[in-house]
C-alpha cells in the first residue's frame, strides 16, 4: 500500500516532520493517536516513503504523517503556462451534505465547479443538473487524484468517510494524499473544513484524523483556509423531524452536550466570503450556529412544531460507552467502535460553540442572516405539514374515483 | 409526496442497510435477503406510511429494552426471539404477517432500525444516509421552499437561454438550473465540448439566430427568454446578423408564438388581444372622422397651395380605404375615432396597439387622447409613428412608444385613452418606389384597414436583453458595435414583449456578488462588472415586475476618493435573500 504519486517529486527535505502515530487498539485496549511534533528530516526523502512501509505493513495501524515543506518555490511554480482561472475551483466531497451545498453556492456566485466523486454505479446527476463538472476519482486511489487538479485554483476539501467504511482510509491517507498533490500542482487555495474541538479530544479517531490534517495542511505550505464546524442543522432533519413525523421513536441521548447547529447553507455562504478574503489566508475559523442546544432541547423544538409528542427513547450515555468498550474487543467491530467514538465526548460535559461576532466582523457578515435553528426547524414543519395535507386531499380524490 | 416516500423508503432502505451489518453477523441467514422482497411486494404497495410506523412501533416496544441495553452482539438473539415469534403467531394477525419470509424481514428491519438509531447516537456528524437523501432532497433541496436559491413559479417557467455558451449565459444557465426552472439552451452547434459544458438536463437546440427557421424551433414551449448571445468578431456583417437581426428574429418568434398559443385558446387566455376596431362591413365605418389640419399657417405660400383631400370608405371589394392627398405645407389629415371598450375592460390591462393594415406604404401618426372621458378639454395628445409597407403588414405600436406632444405632460397612462386619430402628413415620408420604376408622390396616401387591436399585457418581462455600453470595445470598431447592439434593442422594444435591457460595463471573469452594484440610465457608468452579476441580474428579473419594459446600465460601484463621490449607493451587497433589484430599479425610468 505504498503511497505513491505519479507526479513531480516532493524532493526537497522536509524541514519538519509530523508524526500521527496510532497505535493498534487491538492490541492496547486504549484507542490513542499520539501526537509528535519532531524536527527529524529522516523519513521524508520522497512522496513514496511519506507513509513509511514499516507502519503500513502487517496488522499495526501505524500512519506516519510527515509534510515535506518544500523551501523552494519551484515546485509550486510549474512554470509559465496559461494561468489558471481564479473562478475555477475543486469540491471534494460535493455529494455531502455540506459539499452539495458548496457546489450550488459555487455555481451560483459564477464559479466554475469541478466536483470530485467516486466512481459509482449511480452517479451523482444532481451536480450535473446544476451545472457542475464531474470527475471520477478516489482519494484512497492516489493515482486517480493528480488529473483531477490540472487547470484548479482552489481546492474545496469539505470530504469524510462514509461511516461504513474505516475512518482512516479517507480521512486520513486520501487527505494527506491530495494535499501532497495539491502542494506539488500549485493549487493556489486549499480549504478545508473540520470539526470543532477536534484538537480536544484525541480518542475519537475522526477528531484526531481531522486535526492531524490541520497540523499537515499547515506544514504543507499551501495557502490554505481550516474552518471548524460544529454540526449541521440538515442533519437533524432525518435524525429528529423525520422520525416524529413519521411517529416513530426517536432516540436521544442524556448528554449534557450542547451542539450549536448551523445551516450548512450559511456556512457555504460564509466559505466563500471566507475564501475570496485574501487577509483571511492561513488562519483557523470556527464557524457555529447562533445558539447551542442539548438533543432533548432539539427533541422538545420538533414535538411543538410538529404538534405532536415524540416517542422518545432516550439512551444514557454510559450504554453508549459500553457499547463502544465491548465493540472495541473484536477486530470485526472495530469500525462499529469508531463510529461510537463520540460517546467519550458526549459524556463531558462540553459545548460545540464558539461566540461568531468576531468572525462576522472578520467577514462582514451580518449576524441576523444567520438562519437560527428555531427558524429553520419551522420552516420545516411548515413546509411538510402542508405537503402532508396536500398529499391526503389528492389520497382522497383518488378514493373517488375509484 | 415526499413524505410518504421518505415513510415508506426508510422501511425498504433498512435492508440496503442491512447487508453491510449482515457481513458481520455471521448468524443471520443471508439468503434470507434474496427471497424476502417478492412476496411481501404487493403487501407493502397498500402499506400507508401509518401502518408501517404503527408496526414499527409495536415492535419497538418488544425490542427496544434489549436493544438499549445490549451491543450488535445481540443481533442473533433479537433475530431468534423474532424467531420464536413466527412459530406462534398471534390470532389477530392476517395471512401475510404470518408469512415466515415476510416476518423474517421486518424483524430484520426493526434490528436494524434499532441499531442504527442507536449507532447513530454515537456519531459526531450525523451524514443523512443516501437512501433517506433523495427523499429529503426533494423537499430540502432541489424545489423546496426551504432552498435559498427556490424561486416560486421556476416550476413552471421555461427560459430560452440563448448564446448559452457565452461567459454571461454559462452562468445564467447554473442559476437557473439552481432555481428550478426548465431551461433551452439554443447554441450554434451542439458538439460535445459544448454538450459537456452545459448541466445535462437542459434541452440543447441547435441554431442560429441569424436564421428565423431554426429560431422558431428553439421558441416553442418557452415562457421567458434571455439574450446573451454577441457576435464573435466586430466584422459588420457578424454583428448586424447576431446583434440586430438575431434579437429581431427572436422577438418575431416568440411574439408569433405567443399569439399562436392565444389564437389556440380562443381567445380565452390573457394572452389573446382585445378588439378595438374590425373593418369588415361598411358598418364599421361609424364614428370614424375624417379631418384636416396644418401644423401652421402659411399666409405668404397660400397661393400656391395644393389643397388636401381625404376620405375613408368602404369599397365593393370589401376593403376600408383611407386615401387621399395632401399638397399644403405643413397640412395633414386624419381619422378619428372614439374608442368604445366593450364592459370591464380597460386600456391598462394592455401594452400596445396592433394594426393590420395595407396601402401603399406610408409612414403615419398614431395620436392617443387621454384624460377623463367626461372632460375633453383636459385630455392629453400622445403621438407614436409607425411605417407601413407596400402590401398588407401588421404593426405593433407599443403603449411604450408614446411620447407626450407637450413634453412635460406625463408618460402615457393607456387607462385613460379614450380616443384613438391615425395621421397622415407628407413630412418625413420614404421616398418609395412605385410599381414601373416612377416615383410616387410621396404626398398621396392609401391605408386599408383590417382590424385595430389592442396587445395584452404582462406583469413581468419576457425577454431579457444583455447589451454592452460600449466600454471596452476596441475605438476602432465601438461604433459600428454600438450601432448593431442600438438596432437590436430598438427591435426589442418595438416587439411589444415585455423586454429588460442590461447594459453591463465591460465584463469580468471572477465570482459574483463581491460589490455593490450601480444601476443608471444615460451612459454615464465606468466600471467594470462581473459576469456572474449580470447573470444574477437576469434571472432576478424574470419575476421582477420592476424591470419590465426598462434599459439601464449597471457596473460596479465606483469606489471614489472622499468627497468626489458622483453617485449615490443604489444596491448593496447582494446577499442571502435580498433582492436589491427592485430597489434599484423602482428608481429608474420605465419605457426606455
Amino acid at each position: 500500500m505504498a503511497l505513491r504519486l505519479p507526479i513531480t517529486q516532493l524532493s526537497a527535505p522536509g524541514k519538519f516532520n509530523h508524526h500521527c502515530t496510532k497505535t493498534s487498539y487491538n492490541i492496547h485496549s486504549a484507542l490513542s493517536w499520539r501526537r509528535t511534533l519532531s524536527p527529524d528530516s529522516l523519513i521524508s526523502s520522497s512522496v513514496s516513503s511519506l507513509i513509511s512501509p514499516s507502519s503500513t505493513t502487517g496488522k499495526s495501524y501505524g500512519v506516519t504523517c510527515t509534510s515535506a515543506q518544500t523551501t523552494s518555490a519551484g515546485a509550486v511554480n510549474l512554470g509559465p503556462g496559461t494561468p489558471v482561472r481564479p473562478t475555477s475551483i475543486l469540491v471534494v466531497g460535493a455529494t455531502g451534505t455540506l459539499g452539495r451545498q458548496v457546489v450550488r453556492r459555487a455555481l451560483d456566485e459564477g464559479y466554475d465547479v469541478r466536483c470530485l466523486v467516486r466512481p459509482r454505479p449511480a452517479p451523482a446527476d444532481f451536480l450535473r443538473d446544476w451545472g457542475a463538472t464531474v470527475v471520477n476519482a478516489d482519494l484512497s486511489k492516489p493515482e486517480t487524484i493528480p488529473a483531477t487538479l490540472v487547470g484548479i485554483h482552489t481546492v474545496i476539501d469539505c470530504a469524510t468517510g462514509r461511516p461504513e467504511e474505516p475512518i482512516k482510509k479517507v480521512d486520513w491517507e486520501g487527505k494527506v494524499a491530495l494535499i501532497q498533490c495539491a502542494k506539488a500542482m500549485g493549487i493556489q487555495k486549499y480549504v478545508f473544513f473540520s470539526i470543532h474541538n477536534c484538537d480536544k479530544h484525541p480518542e475519537v479517531p475522526l477528531m484526531e484524523i481531522k486535526y492531524c490534517t490541520e497540523k499537515f495542511l499547515q506544514d504543507s505550505g499551501l495557502t490554505h483556509i481550516t474552518i471548524r464546524l460544529c454540526g449541521f442543522m440538515q442533519g437533524l432533519i432525518g435524525q429528529y423531524a423525520v422520525p416524529i413525523l413519521e411517529e416513530k421513536s426517536v432516540w436521544g441521548t442524556d448528554a449534557p452536550t450542547r451542539i450549536a447547529y448551523m445551516d450548512t447553507q450559511d456556512i457555504a455562504r460564509l466559505t466563500f466570503i471566507a475564501l475570496r478574503n485574501e487577509q483571511i489566508n492561513g488562519k483557523l475559523l470556527t464557524f457555529s450556529g447562533p445558539r447551542a442546544w442539548t438533543t432533548q432541547e432539539v427533541i422538545t423544538l420538533c414535538e411543538r412544531l410538529a404538534g405532536s409528542d415524540a416517542n422518545v427513547t432516550t439512551v444514557p450515555v454510559s450504554v453508549l460507552r459500553l457499547t463502544r468498550q465491548l465493540t472495541r474487543f473484536f477486530e470485526w467491530t472495530n469500525d462499529v467502535a469508531d463510529r461510537l467514538a463520540f460517546s467519550e465526548v458526549l459524556t463531558s460535559d462540553i459545548v460545540f460553540s464558539v461566540p461568531m461576532s468576531e468572525t462576522y466582523k472578520l467577514l462582514g457578515v451580518d449576524a441576523k442572516d444567520i438562519v437560527t435553528l428555531e427558524k429553520y426547524l419551522q420552516d420545516y414543519f411548515t413546509n411538510i405539514l402542508k405537503k402532508l395535507k396536500d398529499l391526503k386531499a389528492q389520497s382522497k380524490q383518488t378514493d373517488i374515483y375509484f | 409526496m415526499a413524505a410518504t416516500a421518505a415513510a415508506t423508503r426508510a422501511i425498504f432502505s433498512n435492508t440496503c442497510h442491512y447487508h453491510h451489518h449482515g457481513s458481520k453477523h455471521p448468524r443471520i441467514p443471508s439468503t434470507f435477503l434474496g427471497t424476502v422482497s417478492h412476496p411481501k411486494s404487493t403487501f407493502y404497495g397498500y402499506t400507508t406510511g401509518f401502518t408501517a410506523a404503527q408496526k414499527s412501533r409495536h415492535g419497538h416496544q418488544f425490542l427496544l429494552p434489549r436493544a438499549s441495553a445490549e451491543d450488535d452482539n445481540s443481533g442473533g438473539d433479537n433475530e431468534a426471539e423474532t424467531v420464536q415469534v413466527q412459530q406462534q403467531p398471534p390470532v389477530s394477525l392476517s395471512l401475510d404477517d404470518v408469512n415466515p419470509v415476510g416476518l423474517g424481514r421486518r424483524s430484520r428491519q426493526l434490528f436494524d432500525e434499532v441499531w442504527r438509531k442507536f449507532s447513530g447516537l454515537g456519531q459526531i456528524s450525523r451524514t443523512t444516509r443516501a437512501d433517506d437523501r433523495d427523499a429529503l432532497d426533494a423537499l430540502l433541496i432541489r424545489e423546496g421552499p426551504m432552498c435559498e436559491f427556490a424561486v416560486p413559479g421556476a416550476q413552471n417557467t421555461t427560459v430560452l437561454v440563448v448564446g448559452a455558451t457565452s461567459r454571461i449565459g454559462r452562468i445564467v444557465v447554473r442559476k437557473l438550473m439552481l432555481r428550478g426552472y426548465t431551461v433551452k439552451a439554443l447554441v450554434r452547434k451542439a458538439d460535445e465540448e459544448v454538450v459537456n459544458m452545459l448541466p445535462r438536463s437542459v434541452e440543447v437546440v441547435t441554431g442560429d439566430v441569424g436564421d428565423p427557421l431554426t429560431v422558431k424551433a428553439a421558441v416553442e414551449g418557452c415562457n421567458k427568454i434571455i439574450y446573451c448571445a454577441t457576435a464573435r468578431s466586430t466584422i459588420t456583417g457578424d454583428l448586424f446578423r447576431v446583434d440586430h437581426r438575431g434579437v429581431y428574429n427572436l422577438t418575431k418568434a416568440f411574439q408569433d408564438y405567443n399569439n399562436q398559443l392565444a389564437q389556440l385558446r380562443a381567445g380565452k387566455s390573457s394572452k389573446s388581444k382585445l378588439l378595438l376596431a374590425k373593418f369588415k362591413s361598411a358598418d364599421a365605418l361609424s364614428g370614424w372622422e375624417v379631418r384636416q389640419g396644418t401644423y401652421f399657417q402659411d399666409v405668404v405660400a397660400a397661393k400656391y397651395d395644393g389643397g388636401m383631400d381625404a376620405k375613408f370608405e368602404y369599397t365593393e371589394t370589401g376593403e376600408a380605404v383611407f386615401s387621399g392627398y395632401v399638397f399644403t405645407r405643413g397640412g395633414y389629415v386624419e381619422l378619428s375615432k372614439k374608442l368604445a371598450l366593450p364592459l370591464g375592460r380597460t386600456l391598462d390591462r394592455y401594452e400596445g396597439l396592433v394594426l393590420s393594415v395595407g396601402g401603399n406604404g406610408r409612414s403615419y401618426i398614431l395620436i392617443l387622447e387621454a384624460g377623463p372621458s367626461a372632460d375633453t378639454t383636459q385630455s392629453k395628445l400622445y403621438f407614436a409613428r409607425f411605417s407601413t409597407k407596400a402590401g398588407f403588414c401588421r404593426v405593433r405600436v407599443p403603449f411604450s412608444s408614446f411620447r407626450p406632444v407637450k413634453p412635460d405632460d406625463p408618460p402615457l397612462d393607456p387607462f385613460l385613452v379614450h380616443t384613438l386619430t391615425i395621421r397622415f402628413e407628407p413630412r418625413r415620408q420614404r421616398p418609395i418606389e412605385g410599381p414601373m420604376g416612377m416615383k410616387q408622390d410621396p404626398r398621396s396616401f392609401k391605408l386599408i384597414f383590417e382590424y385595430i387591436k389592442a396587445t395584452p399585457t404582462g406583469q413581468e418581462t419576457d425577454f431579457i436583453l444583455v447589451s454592452c455600453t460600449g466600454l471596452g470595445i476596441e475605438p476602432t470598431r465601438r461604433e459600428q458595435v454600438l450601432k448593431a447592439k442600438r438596432a437590436g434593442e430598438d427591435s426589442l422594444r418595438r416587439s411589444g414583449l415585455g423586454y429588460t435591457i442590461i447594459r453591463p460595463g465591460p465584463l469580468k471573469e471572477e465570482p459574483g456578488g463581491q460589490r455593490a452594484l450601480i444601476f443608471d440610465q444615460g451612459n454615464r457608468i465606468s466600471q467594470g462588472i462581473s459576469c456572474a452579476d449580470v447573470a444574477d441580474i437576469c434571472v432576478k428579473a424574470l419575476h421582477d415586475s420592476t424591470a419590465r419594459n426598462k434599459s439601464f446600465d449597471v457596473c460596479y460601484e465606483y469606489v471614489a476618493e472622499q468627497g468626489r463621490e458622483l453617485y449615490e449607493l443604489v444596491a448593496h451587497l447582494p446577499d442571502k435573500a435580498n433582492n436589491y433589484l427592485t430597489p434599484a430599479l423602482s428608481a429608474l425610468e420605465k419605457n426606455t
